[in-house]
């Protein structure tokens, strides 16, 4: 009689869901984990994609040309001639990472005998 | 009478006063959360330098913290998976792998991949096999003055640290941990991703054709529907339900901020990972060539400690077990732990039940 009656807390957005939750959580994870692991998941989802990557790609396509199109009007470097100079980049670095490598080697027997 | 109604009112509150101070609380604590999952915590904050860099790929050197004549002889080097970012082996101090291990006297190097642009859409493991990794190795040799080192490879960082092993077993790799490694596809009904890419409608070349890399959403939208329940719904329950503990909260922030930092795979990486491994099993069965030079596990000779998560649904046990008995290795050990593919180095439990155990083994074979 003394206690007080416990008021529901209305302004707790999850309380709906801990409830959910604490009722059979474990149960849905489980169920949806194997779900997902199903061959009916599975094949819905690699069709799902084939069929956005088969409506997608000829719009994304058409921008990509465009836009490419564009930048040559414009006399501006495209994507793949960024990419491409970027690349060559790399292959330099590398070659200064070699000749780096083989300076280091060289002045190792120098710098020993100066510490020596 | 008086008195009686004012003491009653000191002890206990009007539902009204109880409406308004739930009213107070939930804004209070619905900010927090929505700070939570909107802000960044700061991660990787163990003091490093970097040392060398080539592409997008950087190598770090941990500042050492214990006295040069009490640290391991043999350098540590840390190679994380190429589709996440590697700071969740330092995550935030008092609870990182790197602080443990630079603490416990290692000279600690961690490879971070980088984030490939369009114009690495043709990167592959072999690139990253043999190009990139001896580099850094070499690097490393260099800056330490010493011809051995460890090497630490976690998830797809495993698979790269043992092709490289197996194939350039002469480089002074004396130790090598594997954590979580995804290397054996036998079974194909094992884990969701080995089912989803082996089945006949899922083609990665026409996802590479559409995007180039392919896009870090995707990765990791593939990795949460793995357990959508857990991932979608209970992890920020469990948030809301501990938003008053400041040291739950600041581990979900750290972690919910590495996980939130996603990076795209390198399309060819990717295309190769998807057929050669998860469809074809090449490691396993013996016939993968990156560059021309067939992997050959039997010529691992490091001493390996295998770190296998009992339960991993990313790698499932099965997928790691296999390599103990193909390597050439005569000192070779499993270790086995309860918990997932990340929280077996980087959950709470993590500095009791693995990081003793790794510099346990990794400090006997270090001089």
């Amino acid at each position: 009689m003394s206690e007080k009656p416990e008021i529901p807390n209305i302004f707790d957005p999850f309380g709906m869901m801990k409830q959910m939750r604490d009722t059979g959580m474990e149960n849905w994870a489980k169920s949806m984990t194997d779900f997902v692991n199903s061959d009916t998941f599975t094949a819905a989802q690699a069709e799902t994609l084939n069929a956005w990557l088969a409506t997608s790609t000829p719009f994304r396509k058409l921008l990509e040309d465009t836009l490419s199109k564009s930048m040559q009007a414009l006399h501006l470097p495209s994507t793949d001639d960024l990419a491409r100079l970027a690349d060559r980049l790399t292959n330099i670095e590398m070659r200064l990472d070699d000749m780096d490598a083989k300076l280091d080697q060289c002045l190792k027997p120098q710098h020993q005998e100066h510490s020596e | 009478m008086t008195e009686t109604i004012n003491s009653n009112s000191e002890t206990s509150t009007s539902p009204f006063e109880d409406v308004c101070h739930q009213w107070h609380q939930a804004t209070k604590n619905l900010d927090q959360f929505n700070q939570l999952l909107t802000r960044d915590a700061k991660i990787a904050q163990t003091p490093k330098q970097l040392v060398w860099a080539l592409n997008k790929a950087k190598l770090y050197r941990y500042v050492p913290r214990v006295a040069k004549d009490k640290q391991h002889r043999v350098p540590l080097l840390l190679v994380f998976a190429i589709m996440n970012r590697p700071h969740v082996l330092d995550l935030r101090p008092g609870h990182s792998f790197v602080e443990y291990m630079v603490n416990h006297g290692y000279d600690v190097f961690l490879l971070d991949w980088g984030i490939p642009g369009l114009e690495d859409r043709d990167l592959k493991y072999d690139d990253y096999t043999l190009e990139y990794l001896p580099r850094v190795i070499r690097k490393l040799k260099a800056i330490t003055n010493c011809q051995e080192f460890s090497m630490l490879g976690w998830c797809l960082g495993a698979l790269i640290s043992t092709m490289y092993a197996s194939l350039r077993p002469e480089d002074g790799l004396k130790n090598l941990i594997l954590l979580t490694a995804p290397l054996d596809f036998a079974d194909k009904e094992a884990g969701g991703f080995t089912k989803w890419v082996n089945h006949p409608a899922f083609d990665p070349d026409r996802i590479v054709e559409a995007f180039g890399n392919v896009p870090g959403e995707v990765i990791d939208t593939g990795a949460k529907m793995l357990k959508p329940v857990e991932n979608y719904v209970s992890n920020y329950i469990n948030l809301w339900e501990n938003i008053e503990d400041t040291s739950r909260v600041e581990a979900w922030h750290a972690m919910n901020t590495w996980v939130r930092d996603i990076i795209p795979m390198a399309g060819a990486g990717y295309r190769q990972l998807i057929t050669e491994f998860y469809k074809e099993n090449r490691l396993m069965e013996g016939t993968l060539e990156l560059r021309g030079e067939r992997v050959d596990l039997s010529r691992l000779q490091a001493s390996l400690f295998n770190v296998i998560a009992e339960g991993d649904h990313i790698t499932p046990p099965c997928q790691s077990e296999r390599i103990m008995d193909l390597v050439g290795s005569q000192d070779k050990e499993v270790f086995r732990v309860r918990g997932g593919h990340i929280g077996i180095m980087a959950g709470r439990g993590a500095e009791k039940s693995t990081w003793p155990h790794i510099d346990a083994w990794l400090g006997a074979r270090s001089e």
